[in-house]
């Protein structure tokens, strides 16, 4: 004869807890729904409920020549600005955590503090500084006020795996015949690898998204997309806005995927 | 196989310029010997190794393998193996790639490199494990890894540092026949740390006991139990009776000491309490002078002869109450 199973009684702080994922979920998704509403909504202005579903604002965005050189532009800016905050933001966390530094706490902190400061501020301060030293606004300008913002994030995903790391297997290395630069790339490196690159993620899609920086160091003609969209929405708020945003986050997530699935962020990100 | 004699002489090792880890070792170890370095945490066992390794470097005296003095040599010209408590395989490498990775840095051609890695699993019993990851392997199979890693290089000195720390304690007296049995059969010379005084005597050819970086004593594991030269290392190693009678403190083993009648008995006095040990009850004695002792009695019944309450006499031999110096 066998027991009747065991039915798990109710428990409140269960469902309190599903409740509250249900609830954040939906705060962060319901505004992506309602923005994949209007892109779809063929009515040439924003409004709810909507009236069907068409292509069209997909088409004038991928249409638009601004548009167009607005994107590409930001995606080349922001995939340069991806290489060089992995390679320096994985060279800095590298030195705070091993360097045997003097004041390694306040220069992590000085590090981290593009961070803390408002972005608008480090766009005004580096468009007056560009001027002043008559540097103007090229497009490495923009580049490199864009790495500056996007750095601190590859500096802390990479402290966060140096962390947990245990240096006994880079001695393990040594004692087995390994120079310390063969240690540092065939040990360090490998597996420090998942943190720099989920850092890399981060860096993109700081830049892709930048705004405020942005604002200060583009020229005419040479406009990211984020500063392109501003300029449109002050004259026409219709679906092209919504198509666009729809893209930005379709990219940004198809960078993540792709990542994810070459080195597997998930089992590495401790932030 | 070739071995290697291993010569500390007067090391001394100080960390932030003021704790003394180790203070003036001189230790003497010989080829093909099982030694082991004994002691609570902070004696300096691990920072000993460690110099020997190459990690650390000492701030005087000098470290000698095979009559050379590679004091200043860096640790991955030193040719050793090491075997590491926490095991410290690559994790993301396979087991074959990590034991083929010393082979790798001395340019072994690729032929031989499958043949002596395959060879070394064999030797471990890890044979059909290559293309595991260490993530997918229990503690025992990843120190047996380590072990083979180390070994396939065929060092001269093989250091290890509690490598069998994190095993559960059935595991461990497994592995701590196979070690030794390993190290005879390949006759390298070992250097062994560890905290477990049971694993030290069992498996060590000589033992040097450390306390605040200094060496206690050195002897063979018998000496080191029988014959304690210092209060520590009779506290440090197994249960300890200390008599104080005037003159020098003398250890007395708990297995020394014969229950007889309290008449006439050197020391008269009554049963505590007995802790039933299977093999044998250690009981605590308090005598009607002086403070309690601890008194084994090995039985071959199913029980011990005296219980809590009954009254005892103690007595032992003179030559078994061994002075230590003060």
């Amino acid at each position: 004869m066998s027991a009747a199973p065991n039915r798990r009684p109710f428990d409140v702080g269960r469902a309190a807890y599903l409740t509250l994922n249900a609830l954040l979920l939906a705060f962060l998704l319901l505004p992506i729904a309602i923005v994949l509403v209007f892109a779809l909504n063929p009515t040439p202005y924003i409004s709810f409920p909507p009236v069907g579903v068409s292509l069209r604002w997909f088409e004038k965005f991928f249409g638009s020549a601004e548009f167009m050189n607005a994107l590409w532009l930001s995606l080349w800016v922001a995939s340069v600005v991806l290489v060089l905050s992995i390679v320096i933001g994985a060279a800095c966390a590298l030195a705070l955590a091993r360097g045997n530094l003097p004041g390694r706490a306040v220069m992590t902190a000085f590090f981290m503090s593009p961070l803390m400061v408002p972005a608008i501020l480090t766009g005004l301060a580096l468009f007056q500084a560009y001027l002043l030293s008559g540097i103007g606004r090229p497009v490495w300008g923009l580049i490199a006020a864009h790495t500056l913002v996007a750095v601190p994030y590859v500096i802390r995903t990479t402290l966060a795996v140096l962390h947990n790391f245990d240096r006994r297997i880079e001695e393990a290395a040594a004692v087995l015949g390994a120079s310390p630069t063969r240690v540092f790339f065939e040990v360090t490196l490998p597996l420090i690898r998942p943190g720099v690159f989920a850092g890399g993620v981060f860096a993109f899609i700081v830049s892709f998204d930048q705004f405020p920086v942005s604002l200060f160091l583009v020229v005419p003609k040479g406009e990211t997309l984020p500063v392109v969209l501003f300029n449109y929405m002050k004259f026409d708020l219709d679906g092209a806005i919504a198509a666009a945003s729809m893209v930005s986050i379709l990219l940004a997530l198809s960078v993540v995927l792709v990542l994810e699935r070459l080195i597997g962020l998930k089992a590495y990100v401790k932030l | 196989m070739t071995s290697a004699a291993i010569k500390l002489d007067q090391v001394t090792k100080t960390f932030d310029g003021r704790v003394m880890a180790v203070d003036a070792v001189t230790l003497d170890i010989a080829a093909g010997e099982f030694f082991s370095l004994l002691g609570p945490s902070g004696c300096g066992k691990t920072t000993s190794l460690r110099m020997i390794a190459g990690f650390e470097h000492p701030d005087s005296g000098r470290v000698h393998v095979g009559g050379r003095d590679i004091t200043d040599l860096p640790v991955h010209r030193r040719d050793m193996g090491m075997v590491f408590q926490s095991y410290a395989l690559f994790p993301h490498r396979t087991v074959a790639e990590n034991v083929a990775f010393g082979l790798r840095m001395r340019e072994v051609p690729k032929p031989e490199i499958e043949r002596r890695v395959a060879a070394a699993l064999a030797q471990v019993a890890l044979t059909g494990f290559e293309t595991r990851k260490p993530g997918q392997l229990s503690g025992g199979q990843q120190q047996r890894v380590a072990l083979a890693r180390a070994l396939v290089v065929e060092p001269p000195v093989l250091l290890c540092d509690e490598p069998l720390g994190a095993l559960d304690r059935k595991l461990r007296q497994q592995m701590q026949f196979e070690l030794k049995e390993l190290q005879k059969r390949l006759g390298v010379t070992l250097v062994f740390v560890t905290h477990d005084q049971e694993e030290a005597l069992a498996m060590s050819d000589r033992i040097a006991v450390m306390n605040g970086g200094k060496v206690e004593q050195v002897g063979t594991p018998t000496e080191i139990y029988e014959r304690p030269r210092t209060r520590f290392v009779a506290d440090f190693i197994g249960e300890i009776n200390i008599l104080d009678g005037g003159g020098p403190l003398r250890a007395l083993r708990p297995e020394k000491i014969r229950l007889v009648a309290p008449d006439g008995a050197r020391l008269a006095g009554m049963v505590e309490t007995a802790n039933y040990l299977g093999g044998s009850t250690l009981l605590r004695v308090r005598p009607t002078t002086g403070s309690s002792m601890l008194v084994r009695e090995t039985h071959a019944g199913e029980r011990a002869s005296r219980m809590p309450g009954d009254a005892v006499g103690l007595t032992w031999n003179d030559s078994d109450a061994v002075a230590l110096e003060s």
